[in-house]
């Protein structure tokens, strides 16, 4: 079944990229094609979770490098699954954002290529497809002309070290190993010999950490985003994303299985630390696009944090928590991936209809974009971790493994963890500031710049809706998704997380082998067995206390708690309406303390809201203000004051700043070779040769 | 360091018990001048010729003070013929309207407007917070802004500059709402009066309900007129 | 009163710079024979002779009369005169070199038509853009004050300059109607990108009641009513300097008894607004025990007041010649016992507050006025003494007998809130020490003196106001009628140096720092 439905893919994909570039309507071609494409991604992730059936298929084989051979495990499904959900949006999106005729073209490309990672099942696919990939995100991103090209050539420079450093840790694994396919690689993983681990493991983390979005390589992602076209930035922020993260656990979660605790350490801080500074430059930035991107930085960080305390508690022996912590990894990745591109679609829509992108030029759309406000504070609420929505259950489960980081022995990774689990939450505080920044300065207020509302193409809400509906199934259903997720994480962490997290409590048989006989039989008799035939589902667990011969278990069901909150509300609605008088509303011109009329220069601005952020952060941000005042007469009669702000990154300042000053000063070292003269040339030539010689003579 | 709870309940209770006993403490009110018979014509046309502003009037031997016009110059107390001048402060005058409902009587939300004041009426309705008169316990307080205020107190005779600022206040409260014109200059415009640059009064402005004469009222004159308003207090409907 | 004639070493200094360009009209006044050298003049007065800038007086006869009244350092006070034909419009701005005649100079402009050029910002004072056209200078003789005839402007069109022009800039509105507590008509626009305001533009003149020209043409005791009435928490001082300023006029001498009880009245009248202003501050740092404590005090000093004299402020008392009414001896010692009651709760107040240091936090090193600066915008009364400048109306030229008196002008240096606060503890406790000895000094006999001449001429009364120095100038006609009141007004002053205490300072402070500047905004706008 997966086959099937993955040969469909590829040849509807082979199919749109010919219908494309031959045909006029690219319009028609996007939506049905992708659409179908789409769904049958969708439907070889939902086969091959709906068995346990790994899928594998021997392409070709090549001479001494083995076969190519695409393989299909619970892993790959479940990043394959998110890719068909997103991609089906983002080609409804697209379609009416057509940046140009033959756009579909490369978007098609770009889809087989991902599949192809997603599917590899040996080193050499993986490589092959990771490098068109690059190189096709490389052409999309640069495919408006009038954009910023230098970001499309950083991003570039910065995939193509990522890819050298990544296929040189599969090869130095594959020296010893057997062949290129991935069962050879986990065989060879074992006989790596003295510290080649480290080298994999530092070599694949920060080689895949290019395209995650991690610190300090991380430093092209804001630009690329900012300056990709409207149609290409979600499959940008809600797929290419996920590769990264994909790349990282496959390679040190599953091929290479990373040892002892220092590498699951070295991921924590790095996801950390890439999160605060993500969430910080994204609440101080007024532009929706790169504000986005830096979330996307923080939101990689998150995952990846979560992946490190998953490679901690492995090797510590914890398989429980460690599947704890690699369900809530890829909960958030798959939660990331559906807000993220729903937020890149709105930022798209509102970019149609004003033509502005700054926070501060907008305003005030709510009264012009109303379909369009509703989702995107969907959007706002799932990042910002409100209940019912996505976000909330990923941050939850990411902040419970922190909370368990009692069960491991070494105190030092223990305050590790407690001061990453601060962090974390200081990130989650700081997002819920940037959304509401983001929602109120964008929709709510006066508008503030001088554009004109263009609400022609306020259809088409449809690929939003889509993702706002998946972002409340994913807050209301977790106790359904975990057991998905589930199927990846057990064969990677060696123990089942189901039964930690959603125990099935609403079951009259119970199947939960953790929990005394006596215990079920009591909590039984409290009245759990009630309406135990009559509603399905289980409890998402809260806390979990005790021993095993007394545990104390507090539950709840978010799909329950929800339907009861919204039957509470109507009940109340009905009362309300029913037995009080009917008020009139009377309108009025907002009060402003008398005066004639409220400026939108006197309405709060992106910039003061944030300020705060950007005070107590100062010395992460280090902004240089360069004050020019033109005096007439005194100081009292200032007629303007100018103001520039000049904030180079952190990363930046700290990290490539100093690089490019190293790399600078041994050229300009070397520089002093080539001044010109023919004499000094033949002089270097014959004392390499005398060198050479001498060396040849020594071995 | 400063223990300023200690040193607040060492104080005790000091406000009045208006208006459940009366209050008679001696510097609380200016009082007002009434009515005086004199003993000829002459000389109540003299009193009468005293003021100012033209708020005596002369019937016979008896003169007649309009409260409204009074700027409580004390001329009339102190000259040849002194009027007599009466204690007390409730000197509230209803224009129109009814009281507010009873679900206002015991939490009221006042917002005061100064519209050119001189300073001393706003300054005694900010005294009415002060411990010694404590409006709180009567639950009036002074709200910030007009989207929770019940009643609308205006001070000052309306100045130009103020008459658009006043308006959107008057505007911008809901309803049910009551305007209550506090001192002399907000009820006939004072010693200003009506030219280019004051009303002449809130009146000429706003709808009035009630009027607190003096200059400035006391602040135990104020609290009545919102005992007033609330329907907490009776006084006679004048007009 | 006497004052001393202007010393000789200025009258040097005068003749030797400008020679026969300035020359000597009156006892305390000069003539500069063309507008071109004023700005040079001025400046030199100023920053050499170091007088500080008391006003501009504009009065419109058969010519253009503009008087610039310098004050002398130690004593009395020097007045420029500028005679100009009626129909000029134009004349130099004198802004640029002596600062604190910028919004002297705007609002002549509005009320006169005068245009002063190279003054950068004219127009949209007094009269406010969104309410009046442009051109109607009211306070000319030939514009009607009791009609209404002028048409307005819309107010759709209402646009503030801003001066802030930073991308993430915004200009945050505080005002005309904005404190619950009972604030007077200011609006502020606190330009800021978020944190410190950046800068502060105060727009007053919401409380203009034309006062100056409704009394044209009225008689003394008419405009007396108004004098007092126009900013009534400083009632008594204001009526005090305008009572002055007949008196001179009309060459009364005043009883010994009446100068006695003006004192103690006009003492009294400082205490209690000192009282006021701490519970300002007070209440604006939140510390509501220390307010609910001034809030009584003050309260309690009001009381004395009606007990004694019949009126809450200090309403009717004075006269041209003297007092309206004469006070028994029993209530003099009745109004003593209650002074000293509110001296010893205030020095009890003034200790609790020093040991709070929450509140002190609040106030120490917020709102700075720099000595520089408080010279520059010449700031009167406590805010400017807080500052270093030791000036007072009450030394350089006494009134009411007070070189008589023994006692001493605080000052502080910092130029803070504290020093504000502490300023005014200090005031209030030498209002406190020459209200005794006033009324130690206190001698039986009349209260007024009786004879009433019609004299014509003009005189200035000064008066130390609780805000600062008063300056009232009359001119009367022959009928006994007013023809031009003109009053500087301390508030005016101070308004101008607010903004210099408010910027570089966060938004929370701003209300603290309004707080302690105990501005009246009924004072200034007259």
């Amino acid at each position: 079944m997966a086959g099937i439905a993955l040969l469909v893919f590829f040849a509807g994909c082979v199919l749109a990229i010919l219908a494309s570039a031959f045909a006029r309507t690219s319009r028609f071609v996007m939506l049905w094609f992708g659409s179908l494409c789409s769904i049958c991604l969708m439907i070889a992730a939902i086969a091959r979770l709906a068995t346990t059936q790994d899928f594998h298929l021997d392409l070709w084989t090549l001479n001494g490098f083995g076969s190519l051979s695409l393989h299909l495990d619970a892993l790959s499904a479940i990043f394959l699954s998110v890719t068909g959900l997103v991609y089906m949006s983002c080609c409804w999106f697209a379609a009416d954002l057509l940046p140009g005729r033959r756009y579909p073209v490369l978007h098609f490309a770009l889809m087989m290529a991902v599949a192809l990672i997603l599917v590899a099942g040996d080193a050499l696919t993986f490589l092959l497809s990771w490098e068109c990939m690059s190189i096709l995100c490389f052409l999309l991103v640069n495919y408006d002309q009038h954009a910023d090209s230098r970001a499309g050539y950083i991003m570039l420079a910065m995939s193509e070290a990522g890819f050298i450093a990544i296929a040189l840790a599969f090869l130095i694994v594959a020296g010893t190993a057997a062949g290129f396919s991935f069962p050879a690689l986990r065989a060879a993983s074992r006989t790596v010999p003295g510290s080649a681990p480290w080298g994999v493991f530092l070599l694949g983390f920060f080689g895949f950490g290019v395209k995650a979005g991690l610190a300090p390589v991380n430093y092209w992602l804001p630009r690329s985003y900012t300056a990709s076209p409207r149609a290409f930035t979600p499959v940008f922020a809600g797929i290419t994303l996920n590769l990264g993260i994909y790349g990282i656990v496959r390679l040190s979660g599953d091929l290479i299985p990373a040892s002892g605790t220092g590498m699951g350490v070295l991921a924590l801080v790095v996801g950390t630390i890439t999160a605060l500074v993500g969430i910080l430059y994204a609440t101080t930035e007024n532009d929706l696009k790169t504000m986005l991107a830096h979330s996307s930085i923080e939101n990689a960080g998150i995952i990846v944090a979560g992946f490190g305390a998953f490679l901690v508690f492995r090797s510590c022996g914890n398989p429980v928590p460690a599947a704890i912590a690699l369900t809530a990894s890829l909960y958030h990745l798959v939660n990331h991936s559906v807000y993220k591109a729903l937020l890149y679609q709105g930022t798209g829509h509102i970019e149609e209809a004003t033509g502005a992108r700054d926070m501060d030029r907008l305003g005030g759309l709510i009264r012009f974009l109303p379909a369009l406000s509703v989702v995107f504070l969907a959007g706002c609420l799932a990042i910002s971790a409100v209940p019912p929505l996505n976000g909330f259950v990923s941050e939850w489960l990411t902040l419970q493994t922190f909370l368990r980081s009692a069960v491991l022995p070494s105190p030092l990774v223990k305050i590790v963890f407690a001061l990453c689990g601060a962090i974390l939450a200081l990130t989650a505080a700081l997002a819920v500031t940037c959304f509401v920044k983001t929602y109120a300065m964008t929709f709510l207020g006066i508008r503030r710049g001088s554009w004109k509302p263009n609400t022609a193409n306020r259809h088409l809400h449809f690929s939003l809706n889509l993702l706002a509906a998946t972002c409340l199934l994913l807050g209301i259903l977790p106790t359904y998704v975990i057991p998905t997720l589930n199927r990846a994480v057990e064969p990677l962490a060696g123990a089942s997380a189901t039964a930690a997290l959603v125990p099935p409590f609403f079951m009259a048989t119970d199947s939960n082998q953790q929990l005394p006989p006596a215990f079920l039989h009591d909590f039984h008799n409290l009245g759990a067995q009630t309406g135990s035939g009559v509603i399905p589902g289980r409890g998402l667990v809260i806390l979990l206390r005790g021993s095993d011969q007394n545990p104390v278990v507090f539950a709840m069901s978010p799909a329950y708690s929800i339907a009861a909150l919204a039957i509470l509300l109507l009940i109340v609605w009905l009362a309300v309406t029913t037995f009080t008088r009917r008020r009139s509303i009377a309108r009025s011109e907002i009060w402003a303390g008398g005066i004639p009329r409220l400026l939108p220069e006197m309405t709060y601005t992106a910039t003061g809201f944030s300020n705060p952020v950007r005070v107590v952060f100062q010395a992460i941000f280090r902004p240089n203000i360069i004050e020019d005042t033109r005096e007439t007469v005194a100081v009292h009669f200032r007629t303007a004051i100018r103001r520039r702000r000049d904030e180079t990154h952190l990363v930046e300042r700290y990290f490539f700043n100093p690089i490019g000053q190293a790399v600078n000063w041994f050229a300009k070292l070397l520089a002093g070779m080539h001044h010109g003269r023919l004499n000094a040339y033949v002089a270097y030539v014959v004392s390499f040769l005398i060198l050479i010689l001498f060396l040849y003579r020594l071995t | 360091m400063s223990f300023w709870p200690w040193y607040g309940l060492r104080r005790g209770i000091q406000s009045t018990r208006y208006p459940y006993a009366p209050e008679s403490a001696p510097g609380i009110s200016p009082g007002r001048p009434v009515s005086t018979d004199f003993a000829s014509a002459d000389e109540a046309a003299g009193a009468a010729a005293v003021c100012p502003v033209g708020a005596i009037t002369a019937v016979g031997s008896r003169v007649n003070v309009d409260l409204r016009t009074c700027v409580w110059c004390q001329r009339c107390r102190f000259g040849a013929n002194p009027l007599h001048w009466d204690t007390g402060f409730e000197w509230t005058r209803s224009i129109k309207g009814s009281p507010l409902s009873e679900a206002f009587a015991r939490s009221l939300h006042v917002m005061i407007v100064d519209a050119g004041d001189c300073g001393a009426c706003l300054h005694e309705v900010k005294q009415l917070n002060n411990p010694l008169y404590n409006m709180h316990r009567l639950g009036f307080f002074l709200t910030a802004t007009p989207r929770s205020a019940d009643v609308l107190l205006v001070v000052g005779p309306v100045s130009e500059n103020m008459r658009g600022p006043l308006l959107k206040t008057y505007d911008a409260m809901p309803d049910p709402k009551r305007v209550i014109a506090v001192g002399s200059c907000a009820i006939s415009g004072g010693v200003f009066g009506r030219t280019f640059m004051s009303a002449g009064g809130a009146g000429s402005v706003l709808p009035v309900d009630l009027e607190v004469p003096g200059d400035p009222p006391p602040p135990l004159a104020i609290l009545h007129g919102l005992l007033v308003v609330t329907g907490r207090k009776q006084i006679a409907e004048v007009r | 009163m006497t004052r001393p004639p202007v010393s000789i070493p200025f009258a040097e200094a005068l003749e030797r710079k400008f020679g026969s360009a300035v020359s000597r009209f009156a006892k305390d006044a000069y003539i500069v024979a063309q507008p071109e050298i004023l700005p040079s003049v001025c400046e030199f007065v100023f920053w050499e002779l170091e007088c500080p800038f008391a006003g501009l007086i504009v009065e419109e006869r058969e010519q253009w009369e503009l008087r610039y009244v310098f004050l002398l350092p130690n004593s009395g006070w020097l007045h420029f005169l500028l005679r100009l034909p009626l129909a000029t419009r134009n004349l130099p701005s004198i802004s640029a070199q002596v600062h604190a005649a910028d919004w002297y100079e705007r609002e002549a402009e509005d009320l006169f038509g005068l245009c002063f050029e190279e003054h950068p910002r004219l127009g949209d004072f007094i009269l406010h853009d969104q309410v009046w056209q442009e051109g109607i200078a009211p306070m000319r003789k030939a514009f009607d004050a009791t009609g209404m005839h002028f048409e307005k402007r819309p107010q759709s069109d209402w646009r503030p300059t801003l001066v802030v022009q930073d991308p993430g800039a915004f200009a945050m509105p505080v005002g005309p109607v904005y404190e619950g507590g009972a604030g007077e008509s200011v609006h502020f626009l606190l330009e800021t990108v978020g944190e410190d305001v950046i800068r502060a533009v105060p727009r007053l003149f919401y409380n203009y009641r034309g006062v100056e020209k409704i009394a044209a043409g009225k008689s003394v005791d008419d405009v007396l009513l108004l004098a007092e009435r126009f900013s009534a928490k400083s009632a008594f001082a204001h009526s005090l300097a305008y009572c002055q300023a007949v008196e001179e006029i009309r060459g009364l001498g005043i009883p010994r008894r009446a100068t006695h009880f003006r004192v103690v009245l006009a003492e009294l009248e400082r205490m209690r607004h000192h009282a006021g202003v701490i519970d300002g501050i007070c209440q604006s740092t939140g510390l509501s025990v220390s307010e609910a404590h001034a809030a009584m005090i003050e309260e309690r000093l009001l009381r004395a007041s009606c007990i004694f004299t019949g009126h809450r402020y200090l309403f009717g008392l004075n006269t041209p010649g003297g007092l309206r009414r004469d006070f028994e001896n029993g209530a003099a010692q009745e109004l003593l016992s209650a002074v000293d009651d509110a001296s010893a709760q205030l020095e009890c107040l003034e200790e609790r507050l020093r040991y709070s240091s929450s509140f002190l936090d609040r106030l120490e090193d917020v709102g700075i006025v720099s000595p520089a600066s408080s010279l520059d915008l010449n700031l009167v009364g406590p805010v400017g003494r807080a500052s270093g400048l030791r000036r007072d109306v009450r030394r350089s030229s006494p009134y009411c007998g007070y070189e008589q008196y023994d006692f001493e002008v605080p000052s502080e240096i910092e130029g803070d809130g504290y020093a504000r606060l502490r300023l005014l503890f200090a005031e209030a406790r030498q209002s406190a020490r020459l209200i005794h000895r006033a009324t130690e000094l206190l001698e039986p006999g009349p209260v007024c003196t009786g004879k009433m001449e019609m004299t014509t001429g003009a005189a200035m009364g000064a008066v130390e106001a609780p805000i600062g120095a008063a300056l009232h100038w009359v001119r009367l006609d022959g009928q006994g009628r007013i023809e031009r009141y003109r009053i500087l007004s301390p508030s005016f002053r101070n308004w101008l140096g607010l903004h210099v205490a408010v910027e570089d300072f966060a938004f929370q402070d701003f209300p603290i720092i309004l707080a302690t500047f105990g501005l009246s905004a009924a004072e200034c706008d007259r």
